[in-house]
């Protein structure tokens, strides 16, 4: 990260709280987000991501520490909010859209609050509802649309002022896999063109298919960080073997494991094994005569439950 | 698509203008829904009220008795519909549909986003009562030149109402609660500010009393332009009150609002 020690970072935090009466949503936040790179939030409900976002563009307010610090582009939002709105991008976890309005008039509303002349004004719609394949809709109510379709306008909504950082919280929650997969390669092209992209998401595969960087928060705190490929190598074991309705083990299967250095946990009346060695998950499987079983790749999930852990917490 | 370097920050007013321009584009789309019960209301008036009750009353300090509703009901109607707009229109832009927080993800404050729609209210207000000046003057009720300036005490009245009902909606949770405010404010409010039956009927306390209410003073200031022998210079005492009532309710909207806005 020597670029971003040079100061070439598009945002910085550090000691970042805040808590709402006697709730802590973000407990001592730092990190810092290289420029034309996406860096994502994961964790559970309730761990603070969608905070941490409001603070960056003055949606929220921090708690005042003398060592907080929100640095976006040079603008910290306590005084340059309007600064930071303007060159930035946002799509809100619930969409917003004027429901009365058509698609093109939800565009066109929405880029009089940046100032845009009309002829930037229409010319910037058109890119983007084609951008957005949206072109067909362009006269549709908001009401008409699908779910997908409303998420993809305000993903267009937040372009229109051809932002440098993109800032969208769980961009693809609810969507179906085509348009998940739409949306991430308009993502990347975004990316490519050297916007930087901030997200948060539940989804593990996003964070793997997009992320550059991750953090994984939990209760408000930052548990881990790093790329998403590097944090699984130095977390986790490579493979996990499931089985289902396994409740406990017998002496001979308990021995088994530990003389293969295997790795088990009980979770939901499941058991999960894990090993770097896929033959040896496999003849578990196989041998000893467990039922049905599921041998697969360890991934992103399985990290994202080891630091957050299984259970549900009171928020989720 | 690509990114840009240069991202001004739009000038205040361009940011009023363009929030005052969301409202508008949403009013308009329900053009007919929205364009004909401002005509219609003043017609139940005037039928109900003014010929009705009407014919039971000579003359009020020498005005017929349509003249003096019809001064009454061209600020009351801009005050019910800034009154609806800013609880029922706010809370659900507010808490349901989630407006502001779109808003306030493109470069607008809270005060923006407030004095725009205190404005479009605003609006609004001089569309009301300028759809009762159309339709008494019409009825051949209304003959006075000075009436043409009657809209603009439309306007006044919607953004006072408009700031007043942005406070009351800044302290309400649920969307019921509204219903203290308008059937418990507005409605005495309509019939102890002189707008069907004259203030000086009253008992001194609630003639005092009725100085208080903002509806009293923009009551006067448009009869005032419909009928100009009831001019003089006391109205400017009617006005300043309510700069100083915009003022000050605009100032609680703001404070109010942002802590519902800003977590």
């Amino acid at each position: 990260m020597t670029e971003t020690e040079a100061g070439d970072y598009a945002i910085k935090i550090n000691n970042l709280n805040k808590s709402f009466q006697t709730f802590q949503a973000v407990r001592n936040l730092q990190f810092t987000v290289a420029k034309a790179t996406c860096f994502g939030l994961l964790g559970p409900n309730g761990a603070g991501k969608t905070t941490t976002l409001k603070l960056l563009y003055g949606k929220a307010k921090p708690d005042l520490t003398p060592e907080t610090q929100i640095d976006v582009f040079g603008l910290d939002p306590h005084k340059g909010a309007l600064g930071i709105k303007s060159f930035a991008g946002i799509v809100p976890q619930q969409d917003n859209l004027d429901s009365e309005l058509n698609v093109r008039d939800n565009l066109r509303v929405y880029a009089k609050f940046y100032g845009l002349s009309p002829q930037e004004t229409q010319k910037q719609i058109d890119n983007l509802l084609s951008f957005m394949e949206l072109e067909e809709k362009a006269l549709a109510k908001v009401k008409e649309l699908s779910g997908g379709m409303q998420r993809r306008l305000t993903i267009a909504r937040a372009l229109i002022n051809h932002p440098r950082l993109l800032i969208l919280d769980e961009p693809t929650t609810g969507l179906d896999p085509q348009v998940r997969h739409l949306i991430w390669n308009k993502l990347r092209e975004l990316k490519n063109t050297g916007v930087t992209i901030l997200l948060t998401t539940h989804y593990m595969e996003e964070a793997f298919q997009i992320c550059d960087r991750i953090i994984i928060m939990d209760k408000g705190e930052k548990i881990l960080e790093g790329s998403p490929r590097d944090l699984l190598r130095a977390n986790l074991e490579k493979h996990v073997l499931e089985i289902p309705w396994l409740r406990a083990l017998s002496n001979s299967t308990e021995t088994y494991l530990q003389k293969h250095q295997i790795r088990y946990e009980f979770f939901n009346d499941t058991l999960f094994a894990y090993s770097n060695s896929y033959e040896s998950l496999a003849s578990f499987g196989e041998n000893l005569k467990l039922g049905d079983y599921y041998l697969r790749n360890a991934n992103l999930e399985d990290l994202f439950l080891k630091v957050t852990g299984r259970s549900l917490n009171e928020l989720q | 698509m690509s990114y840009s370097n240069s991202a001004p920050i739009p000038s205040w007013w361009k940011r009023l203008y363009s929030v005052w321009y969301r409202h508008f584009r949403v009013y308009t789309s329900n053009f007919y829904s929205n364009a004909f019960p401002p005509f219609f209301e003043p017609l139940i008036f005037l039928v109900g009220l003014g010929l009705g009750l009407g014919s039971f009353i000579p003359e009020i300090n020498g005005m017929g008795y349509l003249l003096f509703l019809a001064g009454g009901i061209m600020v009351t109607s801009a005050m019910y519909t800034a009154a609806f707009e800013c609880t029922y229109g706010t809370y659900i832009r507010l808490v349901i549909d989630r407006i502001y927080d779109g808003m306030l993800g493109s470069p607008l404050l809270v005060r923006d986003i407030i004095w725009g729609e205190i404005l479009f209210v605003g609006t609004k207000g001089f569309f009301f009562s300028l759809a009762v000046l159309i339709v008494v003057s019409c009825f051949g009720i209304v003959k006075e030149p000075l009436s043409i300036l009657v809209p603009g005490v439309g306007f006044l009245t919607g953004v006072i109402f408009a700031a007043l009902s942005l406070v009351i909606t800044s302290l309400v949770h649920n969307i019921n609660h509204f219903n203290f405010y308008l059937t418990g404010c507005l409605s005495p409010m309509f019939f102890f500010a002189g707008v069907v039956f004259p203030l000086a009927n009253l008992p001194l306390g609630l003639q005092y009393f009725a100085e208080i209410l903002p509806l009293t003073h923009v009551v006067r200031l448009a009869r005032a332009l419909i009928s100009p022998e009831l001019l003089n210079f006391n109205l400017v005492y009617d006005f300043l009150y309510c700069l100083v009532f915009l003022v000050v309710m605009s100032w609680l909207a703001i404070k109010g609002l942002e802590k519902r806005m800003i977590d």
